[in-house]
C-alpha cells in the first residue's frame, strides 16, 4: 500500500448544482452521477460491515457494489479520488451536491473521515472486495484515545499489515493561518454588508422609499456562498451583540442560521437563497412600528405590545411596497407572516384559513427564537445564555417550534451553540468558537480558551478541541457548565470581530 | 461556479506571458459573439443554430489543446487575456459583449475545459437575458451566481455596495478582577462536580441526528414548499389580515393591494391565482367583521372587474392567442369566477374563439352562468350585438326560461330574420302557454322558414288557440302560392287542431268543385287529404273514401297514405 502523509490539495472550485427540478440528478455529469452513487454504495457497505459478519452474503454484494462502481469509474475516468473538504465530499475533484436524499451517507462517511484524520483516498484500478473489506472496517474501527494523528497513522498501518496497497490516503489540507485569515476577512466583510444593507432596507421601508434589491439579494448571495464554503467564521460572528443596530443584526444573524439550517437540511443553493432572501426580510414589519416602541426600554404597555405583534403582518404589507412582486417577495411575505406561528397554528398572528405553515417559516422561526434570545435589546438587557435557550428551545414544547428543525439546528450550533461561555473541569473558562466537525462529539465543541484555571483573561487566547483526549483516554477537558460571560467579564463579541 | 468580489485576488495574470499567441483566443470571442447572434435569432433545432454553437465548441477545443482554462478581464471597451486585446469594442452598447459584463461589475471570468459541453449554451442565454434586462430585472451577476456554473467562475465588483462600516459588539464590559474570575470558576465547578446531575440529552449527540422518518418528513415539507402556489397563500394571507385588522387605513390597503394583484395575476397568467382571489375575496365579504359599506363594496366589485366587457375580452384574447395553455382545471376554476356580467363577453367570444381547447371551457361557462343569471340571459336578448342577442335567445330556448318570452316576443317583432327563426325555436323549446301565445305571430311571419316552424311546433304541441289564425291561413289565397312542404305544414297543423270541425272545409278542398266544375290544384287537394287523414274521424274516413278512385296520381296517393293512417 502506499500511503502519504502529505495533506492534501486545497480544494478545487466549488462545483455545485442549481439544479432544483424534480430529478435532482437530472443534467447532471457523469462523475457527479457516478460519485454519488459510489457514496451510497460507500455508506451501504459500511453498514453492512458493521450490522453483520463478513462472511454474510449481505456484506460480500454491498462490498462486490462498491468494489465494480469503484472500478467503473476508474474505466471512465482514469482515477477515482474520495476527498473530503470542510462539509464537501469530492469524487474526482467534482464536488457532490449534498440533498435530503443523501444526507444520511455524506454525513455519516464526512464524520468516519474527519474521526479518522482521513483527507483524500485514491482508489487503485486493482481494488478489490477484500481491500474494501479491510479498508471500510479499519475506517470504522471505534476510535480509542488517540488523537485524528495518530488515528490516520493506525490506518494507514492497518492497511499495511493487511497487506492492501490499492489506496492511497492523504491527510485534510490544513488551511494555514493566512487563508484562515482571509476566510475570517470575507466573513466580516460580508456580515458588516450584510448589516449595513439590511439597515438601508428598513429604513427605506420606513420612510416608503423603494429599498435597492439587487443589493440586498447580492447580501444573501454572499451570506449563501459563505455558509456553504466556511460557514464557521460567520456564524461565529453572529455572537457580536451590537445593541444599537440590534434590528438589523438580528436579521441578518437570523439570515446566516436559517441558511445554515437550510444547508444541513440539503437544501439547494438556490432554495437557501430562497430562504435567505425571506428570512432576511421576516421582520421588515418592525419598520412600520414607532421607533419608540421598538426602542422601549421599560415594560410595554397593552397597546405597544400590540403594536409590535403586529410586525408580522405589518411585514406582509411592508414588501408589498417594494417594487417587483417576483416569487422571492412572495415567499418572503409568508414567512414574514408565520414566524411568530406555533405549529399547531397558536402563537400570532392568528389566522382565520386553513393553512399549512411553510417549512421556511419553521426554520426561521427556530433561528429567529434562538437569536432573539440570546441577543441584548432593548427589552432584555440580559441575554439568555445560548446553551440555556438551546435547551429550552429542545425540552420547551410549549414554544411551538418544530423539533425536528430544533434537532436540526442542534446538529448545526453543537448542544452549546457558538458564543456560550463554558466552565471546564481544567477551571479554565472557554467560549464555544464551533461545533465539532465530528458528529458524535455535538457536545464537544471547538472551544477558544479565553481565561485560564487562575483567572487570568486571555486575549484572544486559543482554540482547543473538546473532543481531545489525555494518554489515559479520558477527555483533556469538559464542560462543566454554562454561564454568563458579564459574571466574568468577558465580553464575548471581541472574540469574533 | 464561484464569484468572488475583486478584493479577492485574481488569477494574477497581468504581466505574465501567455501560453500562447491570442489568435484562438481572438477567435473564441468572435465565435461567442456570433453563436450570440444565433441563439437570439434562431431556434435550437435551426441548423444555423446548430452550425454556430458546433463551431464555437471546435473554438473551444483548439484552446483546451493548449490550456485547460483561459481567463478574460473586461474593461468598458474590450477583453483581455493576459496583456492581449483580444476583443475590443469602442461602443458601449447592449451588443458589445464587454459593456454587457462591465456594466454589472464582472471584471474575470475564468472557463475551464467543459464548459463548451452545457454551460456553454446557458451562457449564451444568460447574456441574451442580460442585454435585455430592465433596470428591475436581475443584473448578470445575479444570473451567473444563479446559474452556478461547474466550469466557469468569475470576479466581480459590487458596483452599489458601499464600504460598510466594521461590526463592533457595544455590550458593556464589568470590571472583574482575576480573583473573582478564579472564585467563581472554582466554585462552578465543584458545585456542579457535587451535584454529579447529568442531563443525558447534553452529550448523546445521536439525540440530534435526523432518522430516516424525520428527513422523509422533511422532504415532504420541501416538495410542498416548492409545489404550493405562493400567490394563493399571500392571497389568503392577505384576506386573513383584512379579516383580522378593522382599521381603515390597513382595509384600505390592502384592498388596493387586492386590486393590482387581480391586475398582476391576470397579466402574468395565473389563473388559479385569480380564481382563489375571487373566490376568498367573497368568503372576506361575507364574514369579515365590521365592514364599512364602502369596504364591502370594493371587495365585491373585485370578481366584478374581471367579468367587466373590457377586460375579459383581454383575457379570453390572451387566451385564445397563446401558445401554450394554462391547465384545463385552472381555466375552469377562472371561468367558475366569472359573474353575470360576463355573460355578454362570453356569448360574444363564443362565436369567435378558436381554441379548441379553450372554447369548450368556454361553452361550459356560458351554460353555468346563463342558467344561473336569467336576468342577465333575458337581457342579452335585446342585447345591440346580433351574435350576443342570438346566443342568449339560443340559450333561453335551451334553458326553457319562461321568463325570457316577452323579450323573444319583441325580437319576433324584429327585422332580423335570423334572429326570429332562432327564437321559434327558442319558444317552442320553452313551450309554456305563453311562449306559444307568443309565437302565434309567426304564422303571419314573412319568412317562408318561420312561418313553418311555427306552424309545426303548434302542430306537434296541440296548441289549439292558434287554430283560427292557422284557419285563416288554410282559407286564405297566400297559401295557394306557397311550396308543398308549406301547405302541407299548414294543412296538417289546420287538421290536427280543428277536429273533425275541419272535415267541411278539407272535404270541399279534397272532392268539392268550383266554378265550371274545376278542382282545386293537385297539391292542395292532396294536402287536404292528408290533413283529413290527421283528424281520422268517420266523417273524415268518408270524405277521404270519396276521393279514393282519383285519376290525379297526388292526390290519389295522398287520399290512400291518409286512409291507411286514418284506419291504423
Amino acid at each position: 500500500m502506499s500511503a502519504s502523509s502529505r495533506p492534501v490539495a486545497a480544494p478545487p472550485p466549488l462545483r455545485a448544482t442549481t439544479n432544483t427540478s424534480a430529478d435532482p440528478g437530472a443534467g447532471d455529469s457523469y462523475i457527479r452521477r457516478a460519485g454519488r452513487s459510489l457514496i451510497y454504495a460507500y455508506h451501504g457497505a459500511l453498514r453492512a460491515i458493521k450490522l453483520y459478519p463478513v462472511e454474510n452474503a449481505a456484506v460480500q454484494r454491498a462490498l462486490q457494489e462498491l468494489t465494480t462502481l469503484s472500478k467503473e469509474i476508474i474505466a471512465a475516468e482514469s482515477e477515482l479520488e474520495i476527498r473530503t473538504s470542510g462539509e464537501f465530499i469530492f469524487v474526482n475533484a467534482t464536488r457532490l451536491r449534498l440533498d435530503l436524499d443523501n444526507y444520511a451517507s455524506f454525513s455519516h462517511l464526512l464524520s468516519l473521515c474527519r474521526r479518522a484524520g482521513l483527507g483524500a483516498q485514491q482508489i487503485a484500478g486493482t481494488v478489490t472486495s477484500r481491500d474494501w473489506m479491510v479498508f471500510l472496517s479499519a475506517l470504522q474501527a471505534a476510535p480509542g484515545a488517540e488523537e485524528p494523528e495518530q488515528r490516520f497513522e493506525m490506518l494507514l498501518a492497518k492497511l499495511d499489515a493487511a497487506g492492501v496497497n490499492a489506496f492511497t490516503l492523504a491527510r485534510p489540507a490544513e488551511a494555514d493561518e493566512d487563508d484562515k485569515e482571509k476566510a475570517k476577512e470575507r466573513a466580516k466583510r460580508t456580515y458588516a454588508q450584510s448589516v449595513a444593507v439590511t439597515k438601508d432596507l428598513m429604513t427605506a421601508v420606513r420612510f416608503g422609499k423603494s429599498p435597492n434589491i439587487k443589493k440586498i439579494k447580492r447580501v444573501v448571495q454572499g451570506i449563501v456562498d459563505q455558509i456553504l464554503n466556511e460557514e464557521t467564521s460567520l456564524v461565529g460572528l453572529t455572537a457580536i451583540r451590537d445593541y444599537d443596530e440590534y434590528t438589523f443584526t438580528h436579521s441578518v444573524n437570523v439570515c446566516i442560521f436559517s441558511v445554515a439550517i437550510g444547508k444541513r437540511l440539503g437544501l439547494t443553493k438556490l432554495q437557501l437563497y430562497d430562504l435567505g432572501m425571506a428570512a432576511l426580510f421576516h421582520d421588515i414589519g418592525k419598520s412600520r412600528v414607532p421607533s419608540e416602541v421598538l426602542n422601549k426600554v421599560e415594560g410595554l404597555t397593552d397597546d405597544e405590545w400590540k403594536q409590535i405583534a403586529a410586525h408580522p403582518w405589518m411585514g406582509v404589507l411592508s414588501m408589498f411596497q417594494l417594487r417587483g412582486t417576483q416569487d422571492l417577495h412572495y415567499r418572503a411575505m409568508i414567512v414574514a407572516y408565520e414566524h411568530h406561528l406555533k405549529i399547531d397554528l397558536t402563537g400570532y398572528p392568528r389566522p382565520v384559513r386553513d393553512r399549512h405553515m411553510s417549512v421556511f417559516s419553521k426554520i426561521v422561526a427556530v433561528a429567529d427564537g434562538f437569536d432573539a434570545a440570546t441577543s441584548r435589546r432593548s427589552y432584555q438587557t440580559t441575554p439568555m445564555n445560548p446553551a440555556d435557550v438551546m435547551k429550552e428551545m429542545r425540552d420547551n414544547s410549549r414554544r411551538g417550534m418544530d423539533p425536528v428543525l430544533v434537532k436540526a439546528f442542534v446538529n448545526l450550533t453543537g448542544i452549546y451553540p457558538v458564543a456560550t461561555l463554558v466552565v471546564l473541569d481544567t477551571f479554565e473558562l472557554g467560549l464555544v468558537h464551533a461545533s465539532n466537525p465530528i458528529a458524535e462529539m455535538l457536545s464537544r465543541p471547538i472551544v477558544r480558551i479565553v481565561s485560564d484555571d487562575k483567572g487570568n483573561v486571555l486575549f484572544p487566547g486559543y482554540l482547543v478541541d473538546l473532543a481531545d483526549r489525555g494518554q489515559d483516554g479520558a477527555f483533556k477537558r469538559t464542560i462543566i457548565k454554562t454561564d454568563q460571560p458579564e459574571r466574568y467579564g468577558i465580553r464575548v463579541g471581541d472574540y469574533f470581530i | 461556479m464561484t464569484a468572488s468580489p475583486v478584493h479577492a485576488p485574481s488569477a494574477g495574470t497581468e504581466g505574465q506571458e501567455a501560453p500562447f499567441a491570442p489568435g484562438p483566443v481572438e477567435e473564441l470571442l468572435r465565435l461567442i459573439i456570433k453563436a450570440g447572434r444565433a441563439h437570439q435569432l434562431y431556434l435550437p433545432n435551426n441548423p444555423i443554430y446548430k452550425g454556430a454553437i458546433d463551431t464555437l465548441r471546435a473554438g473551444f477545443t483548439s484552446i483546451w489543446a493548449q490550456v485547460d482554462e483561459i481567463s478574460l478581464t473586461f474593461s468598458e471597451t474590450g477583453i483581455f487575456w493576459y496583456d492581449h486585446v483580444v476583443l475590443s469594442e469602442p461602443n458601449k452598447s447592449a451588443d458589445s459583449l464587454s459593456w454587457i459584463f462591465f456594466k454589472d461589475g464582472v471584471r474575470e471570468l475564468s472557463l475551464m475545459k467543459g464548459f463548451e459541453e452545457k454551460e456553454v449554451i446557458a451562457l449564451l442565454g444568460i447574456l441574451q437575458r442580460a442585454r435585455k434586462a430592465t433596470p428591475d430585472e436581475d443584473d448578470l451577476l445575479t444570473m451567473l451566481w444563479e446559474a452556478d456554473f461547474v466550469y466557469a467562475r468569475y470576479r466581480f465588483q459590487d458596483l452599489g455596495m458601499d464600504p460598510a462600516a466594521p461590526v463592533t459588539d457595544s455590550s458593556p464590559k464589568d470590571d472583574v478582577t482575576r480573583e473573582q474570575i478564579e472564585s467563581a470558576t472554582h466554585s462552578a465547578v465543584v458545585e456542579t462536580q457535587s451535584s454529579g446531575i447529568v442531563n443525558l440529552s447534553d452529550f448523546d449527540a445521536t439525540l440530534y441526528f435526523l432518522d430516516d422518518a424525520e428527513i422523509e418528513y422533511l422532504q415532504g415539507e420541501i416538495g410542498r414548499e416548492y409545489a404550493e402556489d405562493l400567490r394563493s397563500r399571500v392571497t389568503s394571507t392577505l384576506l386573513d389580515i383584512f379579516e383580522r385588522q378593522t382599521t381603515t387605513p390597513e382595509r384600505e390597503e390592502i384592498l388596493g393591494i387586492l386590486d393590482s394583484m387581480l391586475v398582476t395575476l391576470l397579466a402574468t397568467g395565473h389563473f388559479r391565482g385569480v380564481a382563489h382571489l375571487l373566490r376568498e375575496v367573497q368568503v372576506t365579504t361575507q364574514r369579515a367583521p365590521d365592514l364599512l359599506p364602502a369596504h364591502k363594496q370594493a371587495l365585491m366589485d373585485l370578481p366584478v372587474r374581471l367579468s367587466a366587457p373590457e377586460s375579459l375580452a383581454q383575457l379570453l384574447q390572451s387566451l385564445d392567442d397563446a401558445a401554450e395553455l394554462p391547465p384545463q382545471s385552472e381555466l375552469m376554476e377562472l371561468f367558475d369566477q366569472l359573474r353575470p356580467k360576463a355573460l355578454g363577453p362570453v356569448f360574444s367570444w363564443l362565436t369567435r374563439m378558436q381554441s379548441s381547447r379553450v372554447r369548450p371551457l368556454l361553452e361550459a361557462a356560458a351554460e353555468r352562468l346563463a342558467s344561473l343569471n336569467t336576468n342577465e340571459l333575458v337581457r342579452l336578448i335585446a342585447a345591440p350585438e346580433r351574435e350576443v342577442s342570438l346566443e342568449a335567445i339560443r340559450r333561453a330556448g335551451a334553458l326553457k326560461t319562461p321568463a325570457a318570452v316577452q323579450s323573444l316576443s319583441k325580437v319576433l317583432a324584429g327585422p332580423d330574420v335570423e334572429l326570429r327563426q332562432m327564437v321559434v325555436h327558442a319558444l317552442t323549446e320553452i313551450g309554456s302557454p305563453s311562449a306559444l301565445q307568443a309565437l302565434e305571430r309567426a304564422v303571419e311571419d314573412a319568412d317562408r322558414e318561420i312561418r313553418i316552424s311555427a306552424v309545426r311546433a303548434f302542430t306537434a304541441r296541440s296548441y289549439r288557440l292558434v287554430l283560427p289564425r292557422i284557419e285563416t291561413a288554410v282559407k286564405g289565397k297566400a297559401i295557394r302560392e306557397a311550396d308543398l312542404t308549406e301547405k302541407m305544414a299548414f294543412f296538417e297543423a289546420f287538421g290536427s287542431l280543428a277536429g273533425d270541425a275541419g272535415v267541411e272545409y278539407l272535404d270541399a278542398v279534397l272532392n268539392g268543385k268550383g266554378f265550371l266544375g274545376r278542382r282545386e290544384d293537385s297539391e292542395l287537394r292532396a294536402c287536404a287529404a292528408i290533413a283529413l287523414g290527421r283528424i281520422s274521424t268517420p266523417n273524415a274516413a268518408t270524405s277521404l273514401r270519396k276521393a279514393s278512385s282519383e285519376k290525379d296520381v297526388v292526390v290519389r296517393n295522398a287520399v290512400n297514405r291518409a286512409l291507411r293512417g286514418s284506419t291504423s
